[in-house]
């Protein structure tokens, strides 16, 4: 259900999961964006990382912010995001799955906020990324 | 040990560092569209509404990461976390003003020792003095037993 007003929101929602493209393409590619460049491979290149000491390459933990901030534009087409808090807990890897959810924790059909549970796991249910956003929905 | 409460009194607030940035469209186009964005304002340069998404706000790095006569804690910083605030949309094109001060200093202890964390925030301004955005950067720092 696509969510236009703070109305339509419902204390306790899932929103729909998400399994973004955590691919090594897109991991450098958000990498070039943001000015990062290669970063000495640990978010371009498997090996390259693991000569660092890392498991491999790496998604950015703010890559993942991204996909957990597009999860919820998805969710609400007209809703702004006023504020997304993460925390990085542990590393999610390129190329593996990873799951985006969310759940809502408190709706305010006053002044339109909704507030909002993240995280991102792997494939081994371990959350990786986790955190709440602040979403303004439109009050009508 | 650090003295966490002296290090807050000697430094949480004080500004560090300014830094001007003039966003380029086609980098935060890329930034919405390998974040699985589906809104347009987001990933199309051609839109009216076009901005930068959280996740981009959140890559503008200060010049320096900590005040020049900051205390080393040893251990290697890790990157803990960011938070981003958007009060008003962040275009490119537009130049913007980056203000960086520490907002916080906190530590958790743990069988591991001690973990420091501290929060560098930066308040994102245009040319006319309007914040546009917060952006908070969390690190975590294991502190060495000897610091």
């Amino acid at each position: 259900m696509n969510i236009n007003t703070v109305h339509d929101v419902e204390f306790g929602a899932e929103l729909e999961p998400f399994q973004p493209d955590t691919s090594i393409d897109v991991t450098s590619a958000f990498a070039d964006a943001v000015g990062w460049g290669d970063g000495g491979g640990r978010f371009t290149d498997h090996e390259l990382a693991r000569q660092q000491g890392l498991p491999g390459a790496l998604v950015p933990g703010l890559l993942t912010l991204g996909f957990l901030t597009a999860m919820i534009h998805r969710w609400a087409p007209t809703g702004r995001v006023a504020c997304v808090d993460t925390v990085f807990r542990t590393p999610l890897l390129a190329d593996s799955q990873v799951e985006i959810t969310a759940v809502v924790t408190d709706v305010d059909e006053d002044t339109g906020a909704v507030e909002l549970d993240l995280s991102a796991k792997n494939a081994k249910d371990e959350t990786g990324v986790f955190g709440t956003a602040t979403v303004m929905l439109p009050l009508e | 040990m650090v003295d966490i409460e002296a290090l807050k009194a000697q430094f949480l607030d004080l500004e560090f560092d300014v830094k001007a940035f003039e966003i380029d469209a086609q980098a935060v186009a890329a930034v919405g569209k390998v974040s699985g964005e589906t809104r347009a304002e987001f990933t199309d340069v051609d839109h009216p509404d076009f901005q930068a998404p959280p996740a981009f706000i959140g890559s503008l790095a200060s010049g320096r990461h900590l005040p020049i006569d900051f205390p080393n804690l040893g251990g290697i910083p890790m990157d803990g976390g960011k938070a981003v605030e958007c009060h008003k949309p962040v275009r490119p094109g537009v130049p913007i003003t980056g203000r960086t001060h520490l907002h916080d200093i906190y530590d958790k202890s743990g069988r591991s020792g001690r973990m420091v964390f501290i929060v560098t925030r930066m308040e994102i301004y245009d040319e006319a003095g309007e914040h546009l955005a917060t952006s908070d950067s969390r690190m975590v720092i294991r502190e060495r037993p000897d610091a």
